[in-house]
């Protein structure tokens, strides 16, 4: 498929377990190049693991990784070589200087100049600090020199975890500013959060995770759109799914545990809940609702919560 | 790879804790050479006047070079225990670990680098141990009379580079020993813990050992410490007292169980090291 060369990324049933918690569930996904990608879920989702296994530091228990068309267990050196990464607890060595740290990584990297250590310093407004010690950096400025660094050697594809963690509302605005910018410049970026809001504004494309497992993904605008979304319990949420799937006027749906997150327009409401018990199938619950994504994200995350 | 070795001496280069280790070394040093001038200028009564001629020498050349390397042997087991296990451990507890494999994807180079600039520290330790060495027995050498410069003849100091690589090769198994505990617990204080541990579980059991009577007085054979005694050069202060474990181990023999700890150790950790998942 001509379509493969344009994908960054492809996961292929990717599955990570822990002994007998399984992290990351059957994940198959897709990153364009040059687009922001965000990587949603409540926390313990898995995004952080996903992002071990792309990044070579996590190895899947089965399923594979793909990163411009390469295989990240038998590719990695080569894959990493295009790869800028900021993982989610950012790892510095607190008794050199900011500068200094990037100045290690840019030695066993190789490759990249001093101006380009000032320019990513100068990027993310750590220009004045960067001699004083790792140690002595706010929560914020860490974070910083870790996108800074994630950026150090100008890679096609950038991997961020969480980037805004612990920045204040002037810093998540500058660093959405950044990877916008990053993103115009023709970067691919996958962006791991578990902030809605923060997708919403940023990405093009999202996929949301729960428990390991994709819920959904598509564009971010027909995620968002309002429309109608019908919310169903069913008695066997598994057949139902295969039932309701084979009618062309529902556009999609989403199943999460027992419940079924259908797009179709209202007045087929009625024919849906016939369909369904000619098949023996009963409804337990029906709920109309009208904002998708949010709601629906809401709803996964304080289900966790609760 | 050798950039990576080079970056990996840079840190230990910008490191306190690389500065704060050779301080002690060279205090010990100091402390250990006018010790042992303080008790032969006034020794206490009863001591025989063959042992007090024998420590002089070990604080005069030639026999000062066997005083600093077993010296350096020792204390510098301890040391590369700390500074191997800090530098595996620390990079797992800060989290740069994640950093670093980030950006090679290939796991060994890791290891290898951490490993061999380890191995340089521990050689320019060495170096600087026979320095203040002999700068403190010229201090000792002519406080006891003067330096015999005839003794220092060009095959005085074959052996002495000789010594320098057995006394170098004798701190290999404990390196690779801390630093594999580092890898297993994945933290410096398992490293250190671990590798002291070992070293002074080891010692006692060796001299228990060395009591107990049929096979079991064979096992001290086949443990680090006692071999490591047989390829240094003796210590001047084993003599005149209870043979100590190991020096009746060939020089083939120790070799050969050395370099097989060496090799289990580094082999465990490349293959740990790979396997494992690096999660936060
Ligand atoms: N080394 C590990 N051993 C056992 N379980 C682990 C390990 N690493 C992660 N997990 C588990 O895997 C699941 C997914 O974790 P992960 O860190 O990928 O989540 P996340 O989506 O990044 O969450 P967050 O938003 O909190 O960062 C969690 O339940 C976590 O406890
Ligand atoms: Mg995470």
């Amino acid at each position: 498929m001509d379509n493969n060369a344009d994908l960054v990324v492809r996961t292929e049933h990717l599955t990570k377990h822990f002994g007998k918690l399984v992290a990351v569930d059957d994940l198959s996904l897709e990153v364009r190049k040059g687009e922001i990608f965000g990587f949603l879920g409540p926390n313990g989702a898995g995004k952080s693991t996903t992002v071990g296994m792309m990044l070579g530091l996590v190895a899947p228990t089965s399923g594979k990784v793909e990163i411009f068309g390469l295989d990240t267990q038998l590719h990695l050196p080569q894959i990493l070589k295009r790869v800028g990464a900021m993982t989610e607890s950012i790892g510095f060595y607190p008794y050199l200087s900011g500068e200094n740290n990037l100045n290690y990584i840019a030695r066993i990297t190789g490759g990249i100049s001093s101006t380009r250590i000032e320019k990513v310093l100068d990027l993310v407004e750590l220009s004045g600090r960067e001699k004083d010690k790792f140690s002595t950096y706010s929560l914020g400025m860490k974070q910083r020199l870790a996108i800074a660094c994630s950026l150090l050697s100008d890679p096609e594809f950038i991997v961020l975890d969480e980037p805004t963690n612990g920045l204040d509302p002037a810093g998540v605005k500058e660093i959405r500013e950044l990877i916008i910018k990053l993103g115009h410049e023709g970067k691919t970026i996958f962006l791991n959060s578990h902030l809605l809001h923060e997708v919403e504004q940023i990405c093009e494309r999202v996929a949301i995770i729960q428990h390991g497992k994709m819920i959904t993904q598509g564009p971010v605008k027909d995620l968002m759109k309002k429309g109608d979304l019908l919310q169903l319990q069913v008695t066997e949420p598994e057949k139902a799914m295969a039932v309701l799937n084979n009618l062309d006027w529902i556009r999609s749906i989403v199943r999460e545990d027992d419940k079924l997150f259908i797009d179709v327009n209202a007045e087929r409401y009625a024919q849906i809940s016939a369909v369904l018990a000619r098949e023996d199938i009963f409804i337990t619950e029906m709920r109309a609702k009208d904002n998708t994504l949010e709601d629906f994200f809401l709803e996964i995350t304080e289900e966790r919560t609760n | 790879m050798i950039d990576m070795i080079r970056a990996e001496l840079f840190k230990l280069r910008k490191r306190s804790m690389t500065w704060i280790l050779l301080i002690i070394l060279a205090t010990f040093f100091c402390l250990m050479f006018f010790a042992t001038y303080g008790i032969i200028s006034s020794p206490p009564d009863g001591m025989h006047g063959v042992a007090i001629d024998e420590i002089k020498a070990s604080l005069q050349f030639p026999g000062v070079f066997n005083t600093i390397f077993s010296t350096a042997g020792t204390i510098g087991t301890l040391l590369m225990i700390i500074l191997g296990a800090s530098s595996i451990g620390n990079e797992y507890g800060w989290g740069s670990i994640r950093q670093v494999l980030t950006r090679r994807g290939i796991r060994y180079h890791f290891v290898i680098s951490k490993l061999v600039s380890l191995i340089i520290v521990a050689f320019i330790g060495l170096l600087i141990s026979v320095v203040i060495g002999s700068i403190l027995a010229l201090i000792t050498s002519n406080l006891l009379g003067s330096v015999n410069w005839d003794s220092i003849t060009a095959s005085l100091i074959r052996e002495q580079l000789a010594n320098f690589g057995w006394t170098l090769f004798a701190l290999l198994p404990y390196i690779l020993m801390a630093t594999f505990f580092a890898f297993l617990g994945r933290s410096a204080i398992a490293g250190i813990g671990g590798g002291l541990g070992f070293y002074f579980i080891e010692s006692i059991a060796v001299s228990l050992l060395g009591q107990a009577g049929g096979w079991l007085s064979k096992i001290p054979d086949y443990l680090i410490g006692p071999n490591v005694t047989a390829i240094m050069p003796p210590s001047p202060f084993s003599q005149g007292m209870l043979p100590s474990a190991g020096t009746s181990l060939s020089t083939l023999h120790a070799t050969l169980t050395l370099t097989v700890y060496c090799i289990v150790f580094l082999t465990a950790s490349l293959y740990m090291f790979k396997k494992r998942d690096i999660t936060a």
